[in-house]
């Protein structure tokens, strides 16, 4: 290893990124278009859901019913109707997600004490939302006309995101995402652009060798890398306004750490592909498309198939996200989060040997 | 590459010869260490390339084919790092980037990005990031590749000054002239030594068997002999030039048979040999006699196959090729090409030279009707240029140097798709490629991947697919560059046959020995055009001997040129 070297390549590489303006705004705007569209649209809460009502019964009891829907900010009663043809044609075309109808005679079983039924109809093609609003309905409907006594009393605290907020779970979720995204694919730009070019044979048949060569051509995609993140969990922070129940530094640790995993994927592709095209390729399907499905971030791991639990550990945001969003959801510390960053740290070893071993130096 | 044995002295200047895909770099990646052979050793150094290529890298200076600098950073900036990563001394640096930048005429150019320099310039600072750490050993793949000649012997001027310090250098090269520069040539020939001596060695094997043909008196129509020419025994090779014919054979007794078949006023002088020749003598090239006799346009069987295209080429016969008056462009406030006079006739060959950045592709490119014409205009096969004229797409034919072939098609795939974009179909169609075929000597089976042709194959399919629309005008551009020289000839004599039919052929390059077919030479500098006329026209203006070569002339009239625009801007 001579540094004197690395500098050179230090330099040079940090030269060429900054002088090339598309590929440092591709670094920089990015993730932040990338937070922002995820962070607004990938929103599981429900609330406004669109109701359909139609009360047949018309008394004063139904009537308090139909005020409890309207008052409660979880419904948007968009449509009162005076059929069930145009409650179910309602359904259909989505503008409801769920219609109540309140039949006749409502009033009076509830007068006398018997047991009055309302009838509830969920569009249950988002199940998701199908379920909650089916809980939020019951909920309505189990308080009315007033919270009656059950022999066994359920007392719920939810733990670590108690408003049960899902910015709080997407934004943490999306570090892990977004760092997969960009830096593997800068990095593999890099290197395999000079494949491509053919400048790489100078540098093929000068002194440096390869471990040199890896360092100095990641190091400043790393520090690229860094600065990302550091961006999009400042961005998190102050505009999201998650919250961060653990300790900030050593998430920045974590995410040093993570950095080094993207970058080393991003050079093992580059020893693989030839071409700029297949570098892309091959690293939107190994670090993107995974960093979605198989991370956790928005499908539960834990629900997989098991032998679809084990594919999912191939690929490290997962672990990341469950460093990011221990630290920032749970409050975790350094021993609760050792594991995970012990696995990442492994991973990227293995990543790097790997890499370097296959860079040969050769052109064939 | 098989089976090579092949050792380079200390000191020693070696060229490698040989047409593309003949092993020149496969052989100079091996020495720089980057490619590890199949089987058998390479040791540079007395070190072996496998195992300790990053000892050897420290005392070699590889100069690839490709990009070697990075666009984006300024020559000095190249330079530095080219110096870095090779160890060179801080305190030593300084002194050698001075020389190496004011031997390359690079002193006022330090803060330009290597990007925005001229392909010659690019070349000189790629040969000062390889000579920064003074190697003990200098690969060189093809240097002047695409180089104008101007920049091309300020590149040799370089090389013989490093020379001078006991440098060992391995020279890949198209140019027979750098080959002649070397102290041993070692010719390659699918991946092969086919010979291996001093070029003084090597030409005397060449004693004898090459020869002019010329005419005393009236010159003989040159088809007729060159007809005559290929039924002799031993005959290898015919080159066809503007005004004689080249001859390569094997017979020991050219003469008495040339004197005996050809006719009386025949003049055959034993010609100066060049090492290419020696290809052509190799019994494995393959010897194509038979004559290139393209079916007749506007008549026989193809006229009643093609009426419509054969009578139009034929009928108007004295359309001209091409004519320019006053013809400008103007990028900005930058003149690419200023009021240029040139006039192409029907059925001649000119070739355009001049150093990068001359006009001539632009000038080309306008004459093609792809750029705006500022001021003046140009008439091609009777069509007015302007960018909306139709028509003048079906005159114009292209070649472009690097063949516009789609290599995961058929070369039968590949003809079919260029007569759809001529708008020719069906039987037209299929009658224009098997003419076009057959005038450029295809004889592969059309259904060959054009990615598993050789290059000399790809050429004929490419010239094949540009003419068979049968244009009045085609346009070449180093169409002949990396192949080997047999090919070459042929190619040329295909042109001429074209030209004969009254095709119009103009040629831009930087091999000068592609001019060497054409009749007439149009050279351009800075947008103008300096001189033109037949080489003979051209020698005699400039004051020059008879037997100057091309290059000199060429360098002749430009620096003429130079110094002409100099008092101008001092009057």
């Amino acid at each position: 290893m001579n540094a004197r070297r690395i500098v050179a390549l230090l330099l040079k590489e940090t030269r060429e990124l900054v002088r090339d303006p598309v590929t440092l705004a591709l670094a920089v705007v990015m993730p932040l278009v990338m937070l922002f569209l995820f962070g607004y649209a990938i929103n599981m809460d429900v609330d406004e859901l669109a109701l359909g009502l139609y009360d047949q019964d018309n008394t004063p009891a139904s009537r308090a019913l139909v005020a409890r829907f309207a008052g409660s900010p979880y419904f948007d009663i968009i449509e009162y109707r005076h059929n069930t043809r145009d409650l179910d044609r309602s359904l259909q075309q989505s503008r409801i997600r769920a219609g109540i109808v309140i039949p006749p005679g409502f009033g009076r079983a509830l007068l006398r004490d018997q047991p009055a039924p309302v009838q509830v109809i969920v569009d249950g093609g988002y199940p998701m939302v199908a379920g909650l609003g089916m809980a939020y309905i019951d909920a309505v409907i189990a308080y009315f006309p007033a919270p009656r006594p059950e022999p066994v009393e359920m007392q719920t605290r939810v733990w670590y995101n108690p408003s049960l907020n899902s910015i709080n779970f997407v934004i943490p979720g999306l570090f892990a995402v977004i760092l997969m995204a960009f830096p593997p694919l800068l990095t593999t730009l890099a290197i395999v652009r000079e494949k491509e070019t053919g400048t790489v044979e100078q540098i093929y048949a000068s002194p440096l060798r390869s471990a040199e060569y890896v360092l100095g051509k990641l190091l400043p995609y790393a520090l690229v890398a860094f600065l990302e993140i550091l961006m999009v969990i400042l961005v998190g922070f102050v505009w999201f306004e998650i919250p961060i129940a653990g300790s900030l530094p050593l998430l920045f640790v974590a995410s040093l750490v993570y950095v080094f995993t993207t970058v080393g994927i991003g050079l093992l592709v580059s020893s693989l592909a030839r071409t700029q095209l297949a570098a892309m390729l091959i690293t939107l399907i190994v670090t993107l498309m995974p960093s979605f499905l198989f991370s956790g971030f928005l499908f539960p791991i834990f629900t997989m198939p098991y032998s679809l639990q084990l594919y999912s550990r191939l690929f490290p945001a997962g672990y990341f996200m469950e460093v990011s969003r221990g630290i920032l959801l749970k409050g975790l510390g350094v021993e609760a989060v050792l594991p995970n960053l012990l696995l990442l740290i492994g991973y990227t070893l293995v990543v790097f040997v790997f890499a370097v071993w296959r860079m040969k130096q050769k052109v064939a | 590459m098989g089976d090579i044995s092949f050792a380079v002295r200390r000191g020693e200047r070696v060229g490698v010869v040989g047409a593309d895909g003949a092993g020149k770099t496969t052989l100079l990646q091996m020495l720089a260490g980057i490619l590890d052979p199949s089987s058998g050793d390479c040791r540079v150094f007395g070190l072996d390339t496998r195992r300790e290529s990053k000892i050897i890298a420290a005392r070699i200076g590889y100069m690839s084919q490709g990009f070697t600098l990075y666009d984006r950073l300024s020559v000095d900036e190249n330079l530095a790092f080219s110096a870095r990563i090779r160890d060179v001394p801080q305190d030593q640096y300084l002194a050698r980037r001075n020389s190496l930048l004011q031997m390359a005429g690079l002193t006022t150019f330090t803060q330009r990005p290597a990007g925005k320099l001229s392909g010659g310039m690019r070349k000189k600072l790629s040969l000062c990031t390889n000579l920064i750490h003074e190697p003990e050993l200098l690969i060189l793949d093809e240097p002047g590749l695409g180089v104008d000649p101007l920049s091309r012997r300020q590149l040799w001027e370089m090389l013989d000054r490093f020379q001078q310090r006991q440098v060992t250098s391995v020279i890949a090269t198209s140019y027979m002239d750098e080959a002649m520069r070397c102290d041993r040539v070692v010719l390659l020939r699918e991946g092969q030594v086919l010979a291996d001596g001093t070029p003084g060695a090597l030409l005397e094997q060449l004693r004898g068997r090459v020869f002019s043909v010329t005419f005393s008196t009236s010159p003989e129509p040159l088809d007729d002999v060159s007809v005559k020419l290929r039924r002799l025994q031993g005959m290898r090779a015919i080159q066809r030039l503007p005004d004689r014919l080249r001859c390569v054979t094997d017979a020991d007794d050219f003469k008495q048979l040339a004197m005996r078949e050809l006719p009386a006023n025949t003049v055959v002088t034993p010609a100066e040999p060049q090492l290419e020749d020696l290809f052509v003598l190799d019994s494995r090239t393959e010897v194509e006699m038979d004559c290139v006799e393209p079916p007749a346009m506007g008549n026989g069987e193809q006229a009643s196959r093609f009426p419509v295209e054969a009578a139009k080429l034929d009928a108007d016969k004295d359309r001209n090729g091409v004519q320019t008056q006053n013809l400008s462009i103007r990028f900005g406030e930058f003149t690419a090409v200023d009021r240029i006079n040139l006039t192409i006739e029907r059925g001649e060959l000119l070739a355009l030279l001049g150093p990068n950045g001359a006009g001539k592709t632009t000038l080309i490119r306008a004459i093609c009707g792809l750029t705006a014409i500022a001021e003046g205009g140009a008439v091609v096969g009777g069509e007015a240029v302007s960018l909306k004229n139709r028509n003048l797409r079906r005159q114009i034919g292209y070649m472009s140097q690097k063949f516009s072939l789609y290599l995961d098609m058929t070369a039968g795939e590949n003809l079919a798709f260029f007569a759809n974009l001529y708008g020719l179909s069906g039987n037209t169609a299929r009658a224009a490629v098997a003419w076009a075929s057959a005038v450029t000597g295809l004889t592969v089976p059309l259904r060959t991947m054009v990615g598993d042709l050789s290059g000399a194959i790809r050429q004929r399919l490419a010239l094949a697919g540009s003419i068979l629309h049968r244009p009045a005008v085609l346009f070449l551009d180093e169409p002949t560059s990396g192949i080997d020289p047999a090919s070459r000839y042929r190619f040329w004599e295909v042109i001429r046959v074209l030209a004969s039919q009254g095709m119009t052929v103009a040629v831009t390059t930087h091999y000068l020995d592609e001019a060497a077919y054409c009749d007439r030479l149009a050279l351009m500098m800075n947008g103008r055009l300096i001189a033109h006329g037949s080489r003979d026209a051209l020698i005699e203006s400039l004051a020059l001997s008879p037997d100057t070569d091309m290059e000199t002339l060429f360098l002749t009239a430009v620096a003429r040129a130079d110094s002409a625009s100099l008092s101008e801007g001092e009057g």
